[in-house]
This record gives structure tokens, C-alpha cells and sequence, in this order.
């Protein structure tokens, strides 16, 4: 699993400690993957910049009552995913009530596109938000099912269906633009 | 495809700006743990301390119930405010650039970054023009223009109703300044000419600009808010009716409108409910963040204390399904929420405790606490005791 280990245990020692550069260490451990994540799921940059720095303000709220025995990562991406599902579900919501002035403020006009990436965030956009999340918790943060279903709080056959769905539409998308 | 191929394709979208994301949520974390006040004790003596301090609580409690008269006890339940931190003497300096507007009972003031402030005159209302050269101020049915460095009137015209709620807008040279003379609603060129009746009838609430722009927004008395373009008066939609608005603000191009317990957002004319405070409350204030949700003041009559909330809703609607956050608490009123102009501070009144308190702002929730008590008599000097609690008009660049 990634992030798991002494160092990570060590850094958040030293953060609850007072210790500035082991927060950072602990930053840069976990924002890429946390920012990846939310933004796989959300698909919007400024919304995927907001969920993840707000679960590492999360995390130095909960810092000293923090127990140190336990992984800091799923503790975090717990955080991430679960708002990045709460924030695509409520825009969903509102495109079903068809309110255009509830319409989500559109991602940053220079999101990156390129034609691979293009094609994996068609397919990921053809998933619910449920499902991306479990995707991206195995594919990218790189938990188990089994870690999965304990994170989301899920039936360990529901994480199998959804990966199941996920790599289809995946595999379906992506090879298509590689023909 | 294998895994290793799934995880290849996910590892290789693009993020927007990957570089710059990160170091601006560094800067965030960094700041949010250096105002942070760690607990230093450990997990064994944890609860014996707690055990301690509950037991001094209710110590004091039977005490203060037993040998103080009822008002101390409103003293008292400061102590309980979630989020208070001690209070300086004075306001010796602002906490971000910029100038207060502060009307107080001898008129308004401007505070400076350094803390020294400057009585403006015997005015009843004041409010800044949009770069802050300018204060526009009432006097019964006098509308003065002042120059905000000297103080001196710039020009003055006068009404025969009591004139209220100037604000001032547009941008350059070519501003206006809007105000109501009774129930007249009224708009001014900056210079001081022509002076136009824009509506009769007009609600006793002040009228919002949008920014940089001749479009004001009122309420008339039936409670139905208005959106006009004032150099063609020709009116560009208007909302139903409402009950008791309190408040209207632009924020783009979409009205906030804050009644008694709950905030409207419109845009055209098609009115979007975006918050609704709980049965009894009242909504005292509403600052909308830039990039950062809202920030409201939920009065409870029954308890008499105040909560400022911080919704992740935004004007655009980007809410995230979270319940609101309980950012800071106390007894009495707590409103007049004021953004700095660099946005990074938040100023609110408390007149229960005298004091204005200065919020660190760190998006989706409030940091460290800067509290000024005796603001009263600071902006009161040699007045009476029980002065009225001064009010920030603006916070100007």
C-alpha cells in the first residue's frame, strides 16, 4: 500500500511533535497521489485542489489526537475519496434537477488535455462517482479490495463488481483509441 | 488490458497546473500548522487533566449560580466561546493593509494599518467609493462627499427627507453613488451631478451595486427586489416576493439576497435557495468568500449565542454535501462580517463583549482569532458609558 511504513509513522511522530519538516515530508508523500485522485474522480481541477488541500487541513486539525499506530494514507484518502464522491454527486444532482444556475463553475479553461488522457477521463466519466473511486483507490493509491471495502465501508463483492465495471468501460475506451 | 496497463493510463492523465496546486496547498498546510496550538500533554495524563478541569468547571458554575447576580453569569459564558482567544486592549493595528470604515455614535472613522484613527465629522452613515479615495456620509437630509485623506467635504447636496444607506460604485471617473430620502431611492454621479429619482416606495435597506458597473439592485416595500440599469432606468429583471430582506449584495453577476433566516441567490430573476437557518434562528450576516464557500452568523433567540457557520456551498453551487461547520461561538449577537480587501482576514462585531474580532482566513475555515475589546469607548472617547457599539462599514485597500 503506498505511504505505509516507518518513515511515514516517524513523520507523523515528528508533525505532532511541532516538527515543520516532517509535516512537509508527510505533504509530499501524500499530495500527489491525493490531488490524482480527487481530480480522476471529480474531474474538475479547482474542485480537486479544494477537496485535497482540505483533507490535509483535516489532517493537521486531527494531528495530536491522531493514533500513531495507524497508516496515515487511508486515513487521508478516506477523506479525499469521500469528498470527491460527495462533490460529483451533488453536481450530478443538480444537472438531473436541470437548474443552469446551479451548474458547477467549469474547470480551469488550461486543464491539460492530451489524446491518452482524454480518452481514460471519457471513460472514467462514463462511471457513477462510486464506481471512479473504487478505481482510483486500487489503480492509482494502490489499496487491495479488500482495503477498499474496508475504506468505503463496502461489501467486499460490491468493490469487486465496481472494479469489474470500472476496467470494462476502461479497457473499452482506452484501447479503442490505441486501434 | 492488464492492470499495469490501467494504472499506466491513470498515471499519465494530466492535472491541471500539478506544480502550482501543490505549492499553493503547502503554503495553506504550512500556515494552518504553524497557527496551530498543539496539545502538549500526553495520553495518560489526558484524562486525569480533563477529570480536573471538569471538576473546576462545575465548581464554578455552582458558585457563579449560587453568589453572583444573574447578569455576571452572562460574563461568565464568554469563557464558554468556542474559538475565543485573549483579547488585545485596543486596536493598535489592523492585521492586513488596508482602512477601516467604523461608524461609531460620534460619527465615522477611519482606522489606519498602523491603529491610528481619524473622527470624519457628525455624520449618521457613512460608506467608501470603490478605490477608497472617497467617503460618502449622511447627515440628516445632507448627502457629503469627502476626501478620505483630508477629511474635507468634497461637495454636499441636501433633501427634504433624512437621507440613508449611500453606497458608492462604478469604476474610473465615472461612478455613482446611490442612496435612499425617505422611501425615495436616489442615484448621483460621483461629482455630485445630476442627481435622478430612480424608484418611489423603496424598502428601508440599503441598495447594492454590482461591481464596477451602473446595475443597483433594491428592494421595494412589498419585499420584491428590483435590478435596474440606471443610466437607461430601464429595470432588468426583478424577483418575486420576499419575506423580510435584510440584505442584498452582488457577487458577479448573481444577487445575494439575505433575508431574516435564509439566503436567496439570483440570477435573471430566478431565485435559487441556497441556505435556510433551522426554525427560530436568525440570520445576522452573510459573506460570501471568494473561492471559499460562505461564511454566516446564526442567531439563537432561545440560547441568546451566536455561530458563525461556514458553508462549502458556493454562489456558482458547487456545494459539497457536508453540513455546515461551526467555526466560532459566543453569546449575544455576532455579525457585521467584513472581508479585508486582500481577503485574507475577517473582521465580525461582537457588542456582547465589546470587542471586533479579526478572523485568519485559510479557505473552508477560519484560523486564528484576534479579538480588540473596549471598542466602544475607543470610538467613543469621552462619551458616556454605554456608548453604542461602533459598526465597520467597509475595509478599503
Amino acid at each position: 500500500m503506498a505511504g505505509a511504513g516507518r518513515d511515514e509513522r516517524a513523520w507523523v511522530r515528528g508533525a505532532q511533535a511541532g516538527s515543520a519538516s516532517d509535516l512537509e515530508a508527510l505533504f509530499r508523500q501524500f499530495w500527489p497521489g491525493a490531488y490524482r485522485a480527487a481530480y480522476l474522480v471529480v474531474h474538475d481541477g479547482a474542485a480537486a485542489e479544494d477537496i485535497a488541500q482540505e483533507a490535509f487541513l483535516s489532517a493537521i486539525r486531527a494531528l495530536d489526537t491522531f493514533d500513531r499506530r495507524r497508516p496515515f494514507g487511508p486515513w487521508l484518502h478516506r477523506i479525499v475519496v469521500n469528498r470527491a464522491i460527495d462533490w460529483t454527486r451533488a453536481r450530478t444532482l443538480r444537472h438531473e434537477v436541470g437548474d443552469e444556475q446551479l451548474a458547477v463553475t467549469p474547470a480551469r479553461a488550461n486543464a491539460p488535455t492530451d489524446e491518452l488522457g482524454e480518452g481514460t477521463m471519457a471513460a472514467l466519466a462514463s462511471l457513477s462517482p462510486d464506481h471512479r473511486a473504487v478505481v482510483v483507490l486500487r489503480y492509482v493509491l494502490d489499496y487491495s479490495p479488500g482495503e477498499i471495502a474496508d475504506l468505503l465501508e463496502l461489501p467486499r463483492g460490491t468493490v469487486n463488481s465496481r472494479l469489474r465495471r470500472g476496467l470494462d468501460a476502461l479497457q473499452e475506451h482506452v484501447t479503442e483509441e490505441k486501434p | 488490458m492488464s492492470d499495469d496497463g490501467i494504472r499506466r493510463a491513470l498515471e499519465q492523465v494530466p492535472l491541471p497546473d500539478e506544480v502550482g496546486a501543490a505549492e499553493r496547498a503547502w503554503r495553506l498546510v504550512d500556515a494552518a500548522f504553524e497557527s496551530r496550538e498543539p496539545v502538549r500533554w500526553t495520553r495518560s495524563h489526558r484524562g486525569l487533566v480533563l477529570a480536573l478541569a471538569a471538576a473546576a468547571l462545575a465548581t464554578a458554575v455552582v458558585l457563579v449560580a449560587v453568589l453572583t447576580p444573574p447578569g455576571q453569569a452572562v460574563v461568565d459564558r464568554f469563557r464558554d466561546a468556542v474559538g475565543r482567544e485573549p483579547s488585545e486592549p485596543a486596536l493598535t493595528r489592523l492585521p492586513a493593509p488596508g482602512r477601516l470604515l467604523v461608524l461609531s455614535s460620534d460619527g465615522p472613522w477611519i482606522v489606519h494599518e498602523d491603529g491610528s484613527k481619524r473622527l470624519l465629522g457628525d455624520y449618521d452613515d457613512a460608506s467608501w467609493s470603490p478605490r477608497g479615495l472617497f467617503v460618502v456620509a449622511t447627515r440628516g437630509r445632507q448627502l457629503v462627499a469627502l476626501d478620505s485623506e483630508s477629511g474635507e467635504p468634497r461637495w454636499s447636496l441636501s433633501r427634504a427627507e433624512p437621507v440613508r444607506d449611500p453606497r458608492w460604485s462604478g469604476g474610473g471617473l465615472d461612478t455613482r453613488i446611490a442612496y435612499r430620502a425617505g422611501d425615495t431611492l436616489h442615484v448621483v454621479a460621483g461629482d455630485g451631478s445630476p442627481d435622478e429619482v430612480v424608484a418611489d416606495g423603496v424598502a428601508s435597506i440599503a441598495p447594492a451595486w454590482k461591481p464596477d458597473s451602473h446595475v443597483l439592485a433594491y428592494a421595494d416595500a412589498s419585499g420584491r427586489v428590483h435590478v435596474v440599469d440606471v443610466d437607461s432606468r430601464r429595470e432588468l429583471w426583478h424577483t418575486g416576493t420576499l419575506k423580510q430582506v435584510r440584505e442584498l449584495a452582488f457577487f458577479g453577476n448573481r444577487l445575494v439576497v439575505s433575508t431574516a433566516s435564509r439566503v436567496i441567490v439570483s440570477r435573471l430573476g430566478k431565485q435559487i435557495p441556497f441556505l435556510h437557518l433551522p426554525p427560530g434562528h436568525v440570520l445576522l450576516d452573510t459573506l460570501l468568500v471568494p473561492f471559499g464557500g460562505v461564511l454566516y452568523a446564526d442567531y439563537d433567540p432561545r440560547t441568546d449565542s451566536t455561530a458563525l457557520f461556514s458553508s462549502d456551498c458556493t454562489v456558482a453551487g458547487a456545494c459539497a454535501l457536508m453540513p455546515d461547520t461551526r467555526r466560532f461561538e459566543g453569546p449575544g449577537r455576532i455579525g457585521n462580517l467584513i472581508m479585508s480587501p486582500d481577503t485574507s482576514w475577517i473582521a465580525a462585531g461582537w457588542p456582547a463583549a465589546d470587542q471586533f474580532l479579526f478572523f485568519r482566513r485559510i479557505p473552508h475555515r477560519l484560523g486564528k482569532v484576534d479579538a480588540v475589546s473596549n471598542v466602544t469607548g475607543e470610538f467613543s472617547p469621552g462619551g458616556e458609558t454605554g456608548g453604542i457599539f461602533p459598526v465597520i462599514t467597509g475595509w478599503a485597500p
